[in-house]
């Protein structure tokens, strides 16, 4: 890190005249920091402490208890509590959804945000309102969507089963067949993600030179080529960040969920997060719901690790 | 022949843009165009209606606390940003500009906590905002979030690019650190705080889970849990007014999102590539 | 960059100014606010009930000079308990707070609340005007934990015009499941399938009802009247029943499922009223809604019974009122004042009216807004007929048990893998199993042996 600072010291131009003139240090700059540190960082560690570092040591610790109806820890069980979960079909056929509906969600956000990409690079008339178009789900909240998409789905007057009906088509009950649920759940996140992703991919796709689609065009290659080969690699470290940074959002979806199908039908559309909300503030079972954050706290870190791998290695070589 | 081909490669292109498009903007159109129907024709299954109003308008205004959710929303999110900005950009400048012990390890300390969702440590939290005595408060929503570790994490990398030769001479010209930070850092890495400021506002205004835990009335009930709370009280699918209290929610943020783009954008991609 | 500052400069002046704005106006509300003791009363009514509930507080409000009730709505009542046990003890907490039937045991054993029957004592409140069989279900010990408020009988309700004009005969009063079967078919197949026979929502109360209507304990210790519960029994031969019955429906097509959860309950009115669906099991309380929502005649009867079998009667749903006891005595005391000014006998006939609730003040039968309702909606006598009708035993009086939340959930899941296909049989046995598991450490966790 050091090392960047002195690099950077080649871009000097910004050093204001009147600072220019020498004057020794006489004090000791390493106690004169020392006190300032606590000022500077005191605020944002005990924050950090009492609300991120305290609570995962106590939901550790409330994970190996048993609670009573007040919340307390009452029963000491060890892993009682993981070794139950684990083998509960119910809970694993949870986080088998969640995986279902990450992985879901992550493939067409990304499809779906590079062809808004590509197709906002076209150049035609008009681009400039698609682009409008293309980023608007960015202002659109978790509520505000769940609501658009409820009516879209439902079943006796919203727009997609109507269109069936006139089409003679069956009319599917989105939100309360397993199969369909998750699919509407994904529908929506996808569409709700999609603003953001596409505002990434375009300004990615904006870097790239363009003397590399001029020499391609010359040589003749197609369009899907180019694609493949020239744009796809040099974006491919933003593809690499999106693709995380919705997998991560997509292991903490809960407002969709709760608003469109509250975890239902048979348990289809219970994301981790929307059990643990179900387990504690519903059915008052903290000790079990503790064990539950653990898991997905697990989970989530592994992803977190891989994102700052990634995000430190385009940091220092970019 | 060219041309031929490119006639039908611009209907092709239009052909993509208009179904992508579609796609993105049917669930808006349709929910703001039923926002002027009468429920009445909506639970029908009617999309058409000789009765287009405001009705659904007045009556969300007038009928239910949407305002005041908006205003809470608006009060938590502001309250979030001022402070992240405040206590992101002081900690980045001590894992920078300050020499002490144990810094790197205090950063890394720092940044290992952004593997820790939030989500899965409600029920502490829950507990330490209740023995606070914060509950149903704007405080519950922003105490918590004074600070974050991807706001540290994003100003530090931010302020790495000031060249030490800046630093260096402040010293000369024995400018405090207080100083340094405010009439120099700062306004050397505005871009970077604005970027932060857009985001922690969003983030803020898009909570939903911790303030459903946390409030109790519509005092300080957020916008977020506010609709889920109108949508639950409509037992009657009064579909009209839920549009129409939808539609006000969203207009705000589609303007700022529209006015503010070229600025967003930027600030989007600085944060996302640096 | 210019640009930027200023946006920067821009952003946090209007912040500060909506800030200052926003405190002036917060103090102002509090000051006006405190002149009266305040009583915060939190409740889980949605649609006509909640209109009529906050009818009641202001009204309230006016009458007298020293109390300030103020309603908040806490969404529906599963989230509510836990609300209430969470906020104990702090500012945030109800002084006075709507509780569901099936609650009742884990907020009395909580100790957070005042008994009622303090209040009663005190004020030699003649509580004989309230109706016994409700009082009965929030007692304890002869002792009344909670004052009974919103009361409900799970019923029938069908659409008599739709009937008619598919030329069928309507189902009798007291119907069995076969007799539902055959108008449900009979109106979906006349229909040209146009119309849904039937809808039984995947709710887990209906499922309870199914078990006490064929005289069934679902939790053993006599439903936890003798004593605290150890093991449920989901799979017994009246819950096969039921399910069997809506499988044989979900199978000729006759029968819609609408899912679980609030959405599905109201899609599944909104389909009812707008003539799509024949006939659906529902609470009493929306006799209102569907009343003042369709032109169509609509038709009650009692909760449907299995075949060859006498309808054992069905337990009363609906919640409670309670008194916290974390306020000061002036704050119990307005608690209590408002309980009192909710049961007199006028709003008591006026919140049946209005709701579909019974009015459980036995004077409020001579009320004439009641009468009147009598004249107009001769069906909205059915379900207080079917509650007088009913002799209170074991089974349909509640189920005692602490996490019933829990049960209902279970029950849910294994509804919706029966409605999805699944063996009835498994599905119940699964939903017993985890319940079971679920009891046990349950009753470990808070020491019962």
């Amino acid at each position: 890190m050091e090392q960047q600072v002195t690099n950077n010291s080649k871009k000097l131009k910004q050093l204001p005249q009147n600072l220019s003139s020498l004057k020794t240090v006489s004090y000791d700059v390493n106690a004169r920091d020392k006190l300032h540190a606590i000022w500077f960082l005191g605020p944002s560690l005990l924050v950090l402490a009492v609300f991120v570092f305290y609570p995962m040591l106590r939901t550790l610790y409330l994970s190996l208890f048993l609670t009573n109806n007040l919340g307390k820890p009452t029963v000491f069980v060890g892993l009682q509590n993981y070794w139950s979960l684990l083998t509960s079909s119910s809970y694993l056929a949870s986080l088998q959804a969640t995986f279902v509906y990450v992985i879901a969600v992550s493939i067409l956000t990304l499809i779906f945000g590079l062809l808004l990409a590509q197709a906002a690079s076209f150049k035609v008339k008009g681009s400039n309102f698609f682009r409008t178009v293309f980023s608007g789900t960015m202002g659109v909240s978790v509520s505000v969507a769940a609501i658009f998409w409820l009516f879209m789905f439902n079943p006796s007057i919203g727009l997609l089963d109507q269109i069936a009906s006139v089409l003679h088509l069956p009319v599917i009950n989105w939100l309360t067949q397993p199969g369909w649920a998750m699919t509407a759940i994904v529908i929506s996140t996808v569409w709700m993600n999609l603003g953001f992703t596409f505002l990434i991919f375009f300004g990615a796709l904006q870097t790239v030179p363009v003397n590399l689609y001029e020499a391609a065009q010359i040589e003749g290659v197609s369009k899907s080529y180019q694609f493949f080969h020239i744009t796809l690699p040099m974006i491919s470290p933003t593809v690499f960040f999106v693709s995380i940074i919705t997998l991560i959002e997509s292991f903490k979806s809960f407002g969709l969920i709760d608003l469109m199908t509250a975890g239902g039908p048979n348990n289809a559309t219970n994301l981790l997060v929307y059990r643990i909300y179900q387990d504690a503030f519903l059915n008052g079972n903290y000790g079990l719901a503790s064990t539950e954050s653990v898991i997905l706290a697990i989970i989530i870190a592994i992803f977190t690790f891989l994102q700052f791998k990634i995000l430190e290695k385009r940091v220092t070589y970019q | 022949m060219i041309e031929a081909h490119s006639k039908r490669q611009k209907i092709l292109e239009y052909t993509v843009l208009l179904i992508l498009t579609i796609f993105i903007l049917i669930p808006f159109i349709l929910g703001f165009w039923t926002s002027f129907l009468p429920t009445a024709d909506i639970s029908k299954g009617a999309l058409w209606s000789s009765h287009l109003s405001l009705d659904n308008y007045v009556a969300a205004i007038t009928q239910t606390p949407i305002i005041r959710y908006l205003f809470n929303s608006l009060v938590v999110s502001i309250l979030t940003m001022l402070a992240q900005l405040l206590f992101c950009s002081m900690s980045a400048y001590a894992f920078v500009f300050l020499k002490f012990k144990g810094r790197d390890g205090l950063f890394y300390l720092v940044l290992a906590t952004m593997m820790l969702p939030f989500e899965a440590e409600v029920i502490p939290n829950f507990a330490t905002v209740r023995s606070l005595n914060l509950l149903n408060h704007y405080a519950v929503m922003v105490v918590p979030f004074l600070t974050s570790a991807f706001g540290i994490f994003m100003l530090r990398q931010a302020f790495l690019q000031i060249p030490t030769e800046v630093k260096e001479a402040a010293d000369v010209e024995g400018l405090s650190h207080w100083q340094f930070y405010a009439r120099v850092v700062l306004p050397y890495s505005r871009i970077s705080l604005l970027t932060l400021a857009a985001y922690s506002f969003l983030a803020s205004w898009n909570q939903y889970l911790w303030p459903m835990l946390t409030t109790f009335s519509d005092n300080f009930r957020p916008v977020q849990d506010g609709l889920r709370q109108l949508q639950s009280q409509e037992t009657f699918n009064n579909w009209g007014m839920i549009q129409a209290s939808a539609a006000i929610v969203v207009i705000p943020t589609l303007l700022v999102l529209f006015i503010g783009q070229h600025y967003f954008k930027s600030g989007l991609n600085e944060g996302a590539v640096k | 960059m210019m640009k930027m500052r200023q946006a920067l400069l821009k952003t946090i002046g209007t912040a500060a100014a909506i800030l200052t704005i926003g405190g002036v106006w917060a103090t102002q509300v509090r000051a006006q606010a405190t002149k009266r003791t305040k009583v915060v009363f939190w409740n889980e009514m949605t649609g006509p009930a909640q209109q009529k509930l906050n009818e009641f507080v202001k009204e309230f409000n006016q009458s007298q000079t020293k109390y300030q009730v103020v309603s908040q709505f806490e969404g529906n009542y599963n989230e509510a308990v836990q609300k209430i046990l969470n906020t104990h003890g702090t500012d945030a907490s109800p002084a006075v707070f709507q509780s569901m039937d099936i609650s009742t045991s884990q907020i009395y054993h909580s100790g957070y609340t005042t008994p009622v029957q303090k209040f009663v004592d005190q004020d030699h409140y003649d509580i004989d005007k309230i109706s016994p069989v409700a009082r009965a279900f929030y007692s304890e010990k002869g002792k009344l934990l909670s004052m009974p408020f919103n009361t409900s009988q799970p019923v029938l309700y069908y659409n008599a015009t739709l009937l008619k004009k598919y030329h069928i005969t309507p189902p009798p009063t007291d119907p069995s499941y076969s007799d539902i079967t055959r108008v449900a078919t009979q109106l979906y197949q006349r229909s040209h399938q146009k119309v849904k026979g039937l809808s039984v929502e995947i709710y887990g109360w209906l499922f309870e009802q199914f078990m006490a209507n064929s005289g069934e304990s679902m939790a053993n210790q006599a439903d936890g009247h003798n004593g605290t519960p150890t093991k449920v029994n989901f799979d017994t031969p009246g819950a096969i029943k039921a399910m069997k019955w809506v499988q044989e429906n979900l199978k000729s097509g006759a029968l819609m499922n609408f899912g679980s959860g609030s959405s599905a309950s109201a899609n599944e009115m909104a389909a009812f009223l707008s003539g799509k669906l024949g006939i659906f099991l529902q609470s009493s309380a929306d006799i209102s809604q569907l009343t003042a929502g369709t032109k169509d005649k609509l038709g009650i009867t009692y909760y449907p019974h299995p075949d060859g079998q006498k309808a054992n009667g069905v337990a009363i749903g609906g919640a409670s009122i309670w008194i916290s006891n974390d306020k000061p005595a002036t704050v119990q005391r307005g608690s209590w004042e408002f309980i009192k000014f909710l049961m007199k006998p006028e709003n008591q006939a006026q919140w049946q009216a209005a709701t579909g609730y019974l009015a459980l003040n036995k004077d409020s039968q001579q009320e004439k807004v009641l009468q009147e309702l009598y004249q107009k909606v001769p069906a909205a006598k059915v379900p207080s007929e079917q509650l007088s009708k009913t002799k209170p035993d074991e089974t349909n009086s509640g189920v005692f048990l602490q996490g019933l939340i829990q049960e209902r959930t279970l029950t849910q899941t294994a509804m919706d893998q029966i409605y999805n296909g699944s063996n009835i049989k498994n599905s119940l046995q699964q939903a017993e199993d985890a319940m079971n598991t679920y009891i046990k450490s349950n009753n470990q966790a808070n020491g019962v042996k």
